[in-house]
Order: structure tokens, then sequence, then C-alpha cells
């Protein structure tokens, strides 16, 4: 069984004039200790799908799932203590802007230490609760990979570089020792070489701590190389899912392929809020959606059906929603 | 740090200037509107021209003019032929006193109901609180008085109509702030005193501080609602903190920090309005000095007592937001080095 179930989640925004379905009947499973990655194209949707996960939502979003369950509890129905329960064990989330998720007026220390759960600090007394708390933020700053934190422990959030920011949320994420940690684009503009430590340790997390992860990213190498299994979004609508390895030898939606192919040899990223060099167009805005499939104007395969929108196809684990798909005579 | 002094200093120059011009732009003789000693005779009369430097030009009369200020010799009042600054020291701390106490109760009351209300924002609570701000910012504070005056004072008599202390109580003059100048009165029952001082405190009090207060519960409201939007709450909820968590350590600071130079523009209203409520309760304070100086046509004291408040608005705006430096730490930190 799945341990984060998503199925058929839509999330409508109103916008005051109108309501635009921003996600549309959206697929997503993470299974206990794989790694999840979820791509698209800038502004298909990704870090929506964290937002309705991570539960605390602007009053005019309006979600509704067939089923959308952590660890077979309904995470719709439960009540806000269990749902807080859940996010404070089980589920951490490094949000997209680090910066903005940190409050201004706190110092960098406080707002990692109080994401300790109080029962990993130790002593019964406040001092040494307190020296429990440092010790356990300093040695979980290490392991992101910030040295001196003498100086950021005590600074704000002005004071920071984007990069510590993104490793300083990381270390937040992980200091409650998650089930399930959703990164969305943690490593977005990194040096190459933090940008692999931080993915050795997320692998390696994973492997030691049988940590779960659901991986946004832009960064199809890094994609390619840690995730087990992949979901792709475009334009709030899952359009494949499935193992990576198959995607990779044989996507079976035209947009997972043009996806692919715009990383040669995987060797480039794609680059973020640009469009896809073997796609004609770009992304839609929400308040022009194509009717049916909504890849249709731009899809090189498309016919007169796909104004239906197409249903979601299963071939062993390995899920599209297209009615013309690729490579199927190979399958 | 040079900065504020410096903004300090100019603006007090400016305020001390426009003092100046007032002796020539009130009617009447010049020498009477800047020293409010009437001359009996030509040869005292060119004598005090001599002493206050007129014959000379308008700049040499300044400089002598802002070095009486600061040595203390701020002229006579016209009227009552006393020092200014003597009727000065004693009414501006009675406008002050009533002020902080007004303030003080807009602050106790008007944050927590903001919070409140901006925490359950578009909920009955909220429009409730909401709707009994705005109605009571509406009042004029003249209206308000009178209203409290009726129904408390006359119909229910249960709080004096006038003054500050009753004047059974000889309380002698220490710190101008009556209820501190009774706790160091020696001779009078101490107890008794304080609470009919506090009687008289009530209604002047309640007036100014119903207005202000609406204004903090507003500016409170406001600012939460904004920080309750912001992705770091988001952020924390995610983390699974309680909603007390949040509230004490994320969204209290963040609200509270951006409203501070609001509420100093807040001091400038609450000051007008103490100076209109204290001539209704006939409240020793500078209100209602200025008043009488207008009656009376006493110029010194009307250009005295007016640089006298400017200055103690310019002085508390200046400290507030140099307060809201020293703390916010989301300015830079050299910035609050220097500071
Ligand atoms: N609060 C909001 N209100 C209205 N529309 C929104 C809101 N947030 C996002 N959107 C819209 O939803 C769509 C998906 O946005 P989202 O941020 O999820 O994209 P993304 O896949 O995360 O892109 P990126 O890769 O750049 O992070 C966009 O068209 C965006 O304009
Ligand atoms: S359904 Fe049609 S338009 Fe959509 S991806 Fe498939 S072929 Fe293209
Ligand atoms: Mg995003």
């Amino acid at each position: 069984m799945p341990m984060l179930d998503i199925k058929n989640l839509t999330l409508e925004i109103d916008t005051g004039t109108s309501r635009v379905k921003a996600l549309d009947k959206v697929s997503l499973t993470v299974n206990s200790s794989e790694i999840r990655a979820l791509v698209g194209e800038s502004g298909s949707g990704k870090s929506l799908i964290v937002s309705a996960i991570s539960g605390s939502l602007p009053s005019n979003w309006h979600i509704t799932a067939d089923r959308m369950s952590w660890q077979g509890q309904s995470l719709l129905s439960m009540s806000s203590a269990e749902r807080r329960e859940v996010m404070r064990r089980d589920i951490a989330v490094v949000f997209q802007h680090p910066i903005s998720a940190l409050d201004p007026s706190a110092t960098l220390g406080e707002q990692l230490e109080e994401s300790i759960p109080d029962e990993f600090v130790e002593g019964s007394w406040f001092w040494q609760r307190k020296q429990s708390r440092r010790s356990t933020a300093i040695s979980t700053l290490h392991k992101v990979g910030i040295k001196q934190h003498q100086q950021y422990l005590s600074a704000y959030p002005h004071q920071i570089s984007t990069d510590i920011g993104q490793k300083f949320m990381i270390a937040m994420a992980l200091i409650s020792q998650p089930k399930l940690l959703i990164a969305d684009d943690p490593t977005r503009g990194m040096e190459t070489t933090t940008k692999t430590q931080l993915l050795k340790l997320f692998t390696r997390l994973n492997q030691t701590k049988a940590l779960a992860i659901l991986f946004v990213s832009h960064d199809l190498l890094a994609i390619a190389s840690m995730s087990h299994t992949m979901t792709v979004l475009y334009c709030g609508q899952t359009v494949e899912s499935g193992n990576m390895k198959h995607l990779r030898k044989r996507p079976l939606h035209p947009y997972t392929k043009a996806l692919l192919d715009s990383a040669p040899s995987f060797r480039n990223d794609l680059p973020p809020k640009s469009t896809l060099p073997t796609l004609p167009g770009t992304i839609p805005t929400l308040q022009h959606l194509p009717i049916g499939c909504r890849l249709g104007p731009r899809c090189p395969r498309a016919q007169r059906d796909c104004v239906i929108t197409p249903v979601v196809r299963r071939i062993h684990d390995h899920n599209y929603s297209c009615h013309f798909p690729l490579h199927m005579e190979k399958l | 740090m040079i900065r504020y002094t410096t903004l300090f200093v100019l603006t007090l120059l400016v305020l001390a200037a426009l003092s100046f011009s007032l002796a020539y732009l009130f009617p009447g003789d010049v020498l009477v509107n800047l020293t409010g000693i009437t001359p009996q005779n030509d040869i005292q009369r060119s004598a005090l021209i001599q002493q206050y430097r007129l014959d000379q030009p308008y700049i040499v009369q300044f400089a002598f003019y802002l070095q009486q200020l600061v040595t203390g010799n701020w002229g006579y009042s016209f009227i009552s032929g006393l020092p200014l600054r003597n009727e000065v020291a004693i009414a501006l701390p009675a406008t002050i006193e009533l002020s902080a106490y007004a303030m003080l109760i807009a602050v106790i009351v008007g944050v927590p109901l903001g919070c409140y209300a901006g925490l359950r924002s578009y909920s009955t609570a909220d429009y409730a609180i909401n709707t009994g701000s705005i109605l009571s910012y509406s009042f004029p504070v003249f209206w308000l008085a009178l209203v409290f005056i009726l129904v408390f004072s006359l119909e229910l008599g249960v709080a004096p109509l006038s003054g500050r202390v009753s004047l059974l109580f000889d309380v002698p003059h220490r710190t101008g702030f009556v209820l501190l100048d009774i706790l160091l009165a020696d001779g009078i029952n101490r107890k008794l005193a304080f609470t009919d001082a506090l009687h008289h405190l009530l209604l002047p009090t309640l007036s100014i501080a119903l207005i202000s207060t609406a204004a903090m519960i507003r500016l409170t409201r406001r600012s939460v609602i904004d920080v309750l939007n912001r992705p770091y709450i988001t952020a924390a909820r995610s983390r699974g903190l309680s909603k007390w968590q949040i509230f004490f350590r994320h969204i209290l600071r963040n609200a509270l920090l951006p409203i501070l130079p609001l509420m100093a523009m807040q001091i400038t209203t609450l000051i007008t309005n103490a100076m209109i409520v204290e001539t209704l309760f006939s409240w020793p304070g500078i209100g209602n000095w200025l008043i009488q100086a207008i009656y009376q046509r006493d110029y010194p004291a009307l250009r005295i007592g007016m640089l006298a408040v400017s200055s103690v608005v310019i002085t508390l705006t200046i400290t507030i937001d140099l307060i809201n430096r020293l703390i916010d730490p989301s300015r830079e930190k050299f910035e609050r080095a220097t500071v």
C-alpha cells in the first residue's frame, strides 16, 4: 500500500470573477522508501500539489479528491489536530522559495529549534532541554552541509544567501526525522558541488533511514540518477507516471517524450521558465485552458479525438492519459 | 543615530523659527509679543529693545531668542505676569499624563481585540469588533466627552464633572503627574486621594481612549491579516506547530513591528484630542491653558504653548521611530549598529 496516496485531486482557485481548475484529477502515489520525481514545465502545478499536501490553504482554494490519504488515513477528513500531528512527525515540506518561508523577525536558530519534536529533546530541566535542542540543531546543520553554525544560528533570514536558506529549509525538514520528505525544487540555482552533496544526502537518507522523498525538480539529470519512479505533470493534469527506467526507455505520452528529449543525454537541466525546445508553443495560462487534452494545441500527434479528455490507462504499473500514445507496438 | 539627531535638531529649529516669527505675525507690539512685558515708559522700552536685540537684524534677534529658549527664559504671560516656563511646566505634564493613560488603555484593549479579530477574520466576532471600532472611531471626541459628562456625571453621578483631584486634598506639585504626586505627598490620606484622582481621570481618559482604541484595533487587525497570508505562516503550519506557537512566535511580532510607526502617528491625534477634552473637563492641561490664552489674547503664551506641544509631539514620534529601528531585526545589522 502506498504511504501517500492521492487520487483525482482537483484544486479550484477562485479568482474573484471566475473559478479555474488549477489541478485537474491529479493522481500521485509515494510508496514507503521510494524516491518519486515530480516533473513538468514551469507553471504546470507542481508547487500547487505540494501546497495541497501540506494542508494550509488560502481560503479561495477548494480541494476535492477521490482519495487523499496518508498511511491509510484520509487527510481530508481527519481533524485539524490529527492533521497537524501528521505534519509534525511524518511529513516534512521544503517549499520552493526558502527565504520567504522563513519568519523575518526570528533567528534561524529559533526557527530550526522549534521544529524539533518535543520527544526528541532530552533532559528534564529547561537548560538541559535547551542544550539538547541546540546540539540537535547543530548536528542537523552539519548534515546538510552548513559548517559555520555559530554564524548562521543567530542570523536573520534577510542576512543569508539563497542557498544557505535552501539548506536551512532542508535542515528544518529533516530535523523532525520524517517518513516522507517533500522537496520543491530544493537545489535550484545551487552550485554543482553543493547540489551533488545534497542529492547524496537525500540518497543516503533514503537508503539508510528508508526516507521516502517526493522530489520536485527541473534537474532531469539529478532526477534520472536518483529517483525510482516519476510522475509527469502538464498544466495541472498528470499525463504519465511509472517506473523511472520504463519511462526513460519508452515514454508513452508525447509530453513525456518532449520533456526527456529536451535534455539531450540528460546533460542539461531543464531551464526554468523557458519553452521546451522540442515542443512548439508555451504552457497555457489557467484562464485560457484548452478543452479536452490540455496538451492538444502543442501536441505533434493531436487528432480530432483529443478534444475529449483522455482517461487514465494502465499497463502494469505504468499510467498514462493519451488517446494516441507512442511506442504502443513495442509493449 | 546621527541622522535622527540632525532630523530632531532641524525640526526643533524650524519650530523655534516659526514661534519666533509669530511674534511678528501676531497683532500688536512685537516687543510685547516676544517678552510678555508691557513697558511702562519709553526708557524701559528702549532698554528692553536693547536687551532683546530688537534693533539688530532678524538673524541676531533669532539667535538671541534661541539662547533665551535654551536657558529657560521663555518670557512672561501677558495676563498673569508669571514666567511662562513655570506655567507650561504645570500644564504640560497634566496633558501628557492624560494622553499616556489613554494610550495605555488603547494598547491594552486595542491590540488583543485587534489580534482576535484578525485571527478570526470575517467571522461574526470579527464583524462585531469591526463595527464597534468603526462606530467609536467616527464619534467626534467633543461630542463623546459631552455625552459622557451628561450620562456619567450629571445623570448617574458616578464620576466628578471637572478637575484633576478634589480640592480637599492639597497635593503639592512635584512631578506634575497627579498620581505620582499623590504617592509622593505627605500629610494627606494617600489612598483616598488616589481613588479620587482616578475618579477624576476616568471620563476624560475614556473619551480620548475610545477613539485611539478603535484605531489600534483596526491597525492590529489589518496587520494580523496581512501576516497570516505570508508564506512563512503556511510553512510554520506545515511543520505542525500548534496554533499558539504560531501566534506567539510568528504572528504577533511580525504584526506589531509594522504598526509601531503608525502608532507614533496616532500620538498626534491623541494629544490633539486630549487638548480638546481638557477644555470640557476643566483639566488643567496645556490645551485648556492654550484656550485661555486665546480668549485673553495672551500672545506670548500662545507662542510658547504651541512650541512646547509641537516639541513634545516631535520628540515622541522620533523616539518611537528610533525604537522601532532598534528592535526590528529585518533592518540591516550595520544600520542597527550605527544607531
Ligand atoms: N495563489 C495562486 N492563485 C492563483 N493562481 C496560482 C496561485 N499559485 C499558482 N497559481 C497558478 O497555478 C499554476 C501552477 O503554478 P505552480 O507554482 O504550481 O507551478 P510549478 O509547476 O510549481 O512551476 P515552477 O516549476 O516554476 O515552480 C500557474 O499557472 C500559476 O499561475
Ligand atoms: S491525447 Fe491527443 S493531444 Fe493529448 S497528448 Fe495524446 S495525442 Fe496529444
Ligand atoms: Mg513551483
